[in-house]
């Protein structure tokens, strides 16, 4: 399969960007690294045949109508180490129809009703696409998603894996801004993982957390945070790969059977995100010897 | 199909002595009860119910698209069969045709479902469903008389299409997921969509209150109080909530398939923990 490569720099759209690690002689190099507001990319270091790049968003955060769309192709050989730089913020989402007019303020209750085409909401979404070569990796490692009051988020994520390409996968969420009394608070959340390798579906994760609007009045309506409590982080990470192996051993004798494509699905819920910090930090161990001890501690401190 | 028949069927079909397998599922439950999460609840009752909310709304959300998919396919098969009439032009082609969407959308199943246990027990019950279906509700030559040719006829071609796709569950060429051929085999019966979804939805909430009847939570009594007046509302509100997702597998439209509005998903992050965890209990009575 053709790399899709340099082409993407002509159709930048705004929140697009595009990041291609390629191997010049012994070293990685970033031979594209393109980004449009509110996306920001930063390459902070190259180390050996290994980089690092941090997402980043302008403000701290994604507003609602926000579409990031970033391509990221790790080719032969290489090591992209891709981190955000805290936690990606999501703003409340404003209804669709931004009219002055205090009418408008009444279709907002409506707008997560998929029947109700008339009255959007404008979520934010990040959409990405990754494209591993044979024997390169990706290691996909940000800070939790935290979507604040009433928020409207959707992301997809999608993983081209060739040959024996390896990629960790962290995706996660927090309840909130604690501090300020929000937990469970936003209005969806939709989580999209899929990866194929050699183009065959290994593995797809959807998950939508959304506040339930029952049509009749036979239940009571429930609120997200009951359904979630008492936790306020989940977790999931997806190891595959061979150069992964060695995790994936650790991880699988911990908890006897787990493995169920080549690869494994974890998956965990923390009272504290802290708490699942500090599991991550003590399972992915094995993940040093690849990212290097310095990476591995600003990842994981 | 005329109504009292459908009805008749809807009976067939909820009789809990069936054997397809469902008595051995907790869904969950059972990791449930162990983990403590049960004793956080004012009564077991409640507790219960809740489990039930929570694992009926992501199950209806996950599954019911592939359960509604597939039950689509076999129905417009079947369908095309009849027009076609006995000539039997491009039959081997329309019959290669469902078995590969069938597969499909059996490998996408197995694709998102991304646990073992609940994997093992989608595929235990989906290939009971199959050998139900071939042996317990084909129609013996005994009791040919009992029909005319042309529902023979139909239920030839039912019985040949069911019976060869649980060939190639046999060849281990599919998994033969319970919601792919819950959908096969209530379209084979001529069961309408609405009924199918429903019936599999109250099937899963059901199992799961037997399930807590052996787990000596709930009495037989209170759980069927609680079948009565608190699942009935449930089923049909995810019943009806769900009825229009697809997998998106089978939509071939122009304007593409709104996948996050429409699509397969899970709703409940713990109810995926619990269920991986299943396999961690130290003695445990079900097998999911």
């Amino acid at each position: 399969m053709p790399e899709p490569q340099l082409s993407h720099i002509t159709k930048l759209r705004a929140g697009g960007g595009c990041i291609t690690v390629s191997i010049l002689g012994e070293k990685a190099v970033f031979s594209e690294l393109s980004s449009t507001y509110p996306l920001k990319l930063l390459s902070q270091f190259i180390q050996d045949t290994r980089a690092i790049a941090y997402l980043l968003t302008y403000g701290g955060g994604l507003v609602s109508g926000d579409e990031i769309g970033l391509v990221v192709n790790v080719q032969l050989g290489a090591t992209l180490i891709l981190l955000s730089q805290g936690s990606t913020k999501v703003f409340k989402a404003r209804p669709g129809k931004r009219l002055a007019s205090v009418k408008s303020q009444h279709l907002a209750p409506l707008t997560l009703h998929p029947k109700h085409p008339g009255a959007r909401t404008i979520s934010t979404r990040q959409n990405l696409d990754f494209h591993i070569a044979p024997r390169s990796i990706l290691l996909l490692l940000p800070e939790p998603v935290t979507c604040f009051r009433d928020a409207h988020y959707r992301q997809s994520q999608r993983f081209h894996i060739q040959g024996d390409g390896s990629i960790v996968i962290l995706d996660w969420i927090t309840s909130g801004r604690i501090s300020l009394g929000e937990e469970w608070a936003f209005s969806h959340y939709y989580s999209m993982n899929e990866l194929f390798h050699n183009e065959k579906r290994i593995a797809k994760d959807v998950m939508l957390l959304d506040k339930e609007e029952l049509g009749d009045h036979l239940l009571p309506n429930r609120s997200l945070r009951e359904r979630l409590q008492p936790y306020s982080c989940y977790a999931m990470l997806i190891l595959f790969g061979p150069e992964v192996q060695s995790v994936i051993a650790a991880i699988s004798a911990r908890y006897d059977k787990i493995s169920i494509f080549k690869g494994v699905v974890v998956r965990m819920a923390g009272i504290e995100t802290e708490m699942v910090k500090g599991w991550l930090r003590e399972a992915l161990y094995g993940l040093e010897s690849i990212i290097g001890v310095d990476v591995y501690r600003r990842t994981f401190p | 199909m005329d109504d009292d028949t459908e009805t008749y069927i809807l009976l067939l079909l909820s009789d809990s002595n069936l054997p397809t397998g469902s008595f051995v599922a907790s869904s969950g439950l059972e990791s449930y009860v162990k983990h403590g999460f049960a004793s956080s609840s004012s009564s077991a009752a409640d507790a219960t119910v809740e489990f039930v909310r929570n694992s009926l709304s992501s199950y209806a959300r996950s599954a019911l698209p592939f359960v509604s998919d597939a039950h689509r396919a076999v129905m417009e098969y079947s369908s095309h069969q009849e027009m076609d009439g006995k000539e039997g032009v491009g039959t081997d082609k329309s019959l290669d045709d469902i078995l590969k969407a069938l597969t499909d959308l059996d490998g996408l199943y197995q694709a998102m479902t991304l646990n073992h246990v609940s994997r093992r027990a989608s595929m235990s019950q989906g290939v009971a469903l199959l050998t139900l279906y071939s042996k317990g509700f084909s129609r013996p030559p005994t009791l040919s008389a009992f029909s005319g040719a042309e529902s023979r006829d139909h239920e030839s071609r039912m019985q040949i299409l069911l019976d060869q796709f649980k060939l190639k569950v046999r060849r281990e060429e599919v998994f033969g997921h319970l919601p792919i051929c819950w959908g096969a085999l209530t379209a084979a019966l001529g069961l309408n969509l609405e009924r199918a979804q429903y019936l599999h939805l109250f099937l899963h909430a059901r199992s799961i209150l037997s399930a807590s009847v052996r787990l000596n939570d709930l009495g037989p009594y209170g759980a069927q109080q609680i079948l009565l007046h608190a699942v009935r509302p449930l089923v049909a509100t995810e019943a009806t909530r769900c009825r229009n997702l697809r997998t998106g597998l089978l939509d071939n439209s122009v304007e593409g398939f709104d996948e996050a509005a429409l699509g397969p998903a899970n709703t409940w992050p713990l109810g995926e923990i619990l269920a991986g965890r299943h396999d961690l209990q130290h003695s445990r009575i079900f097998n999911s």
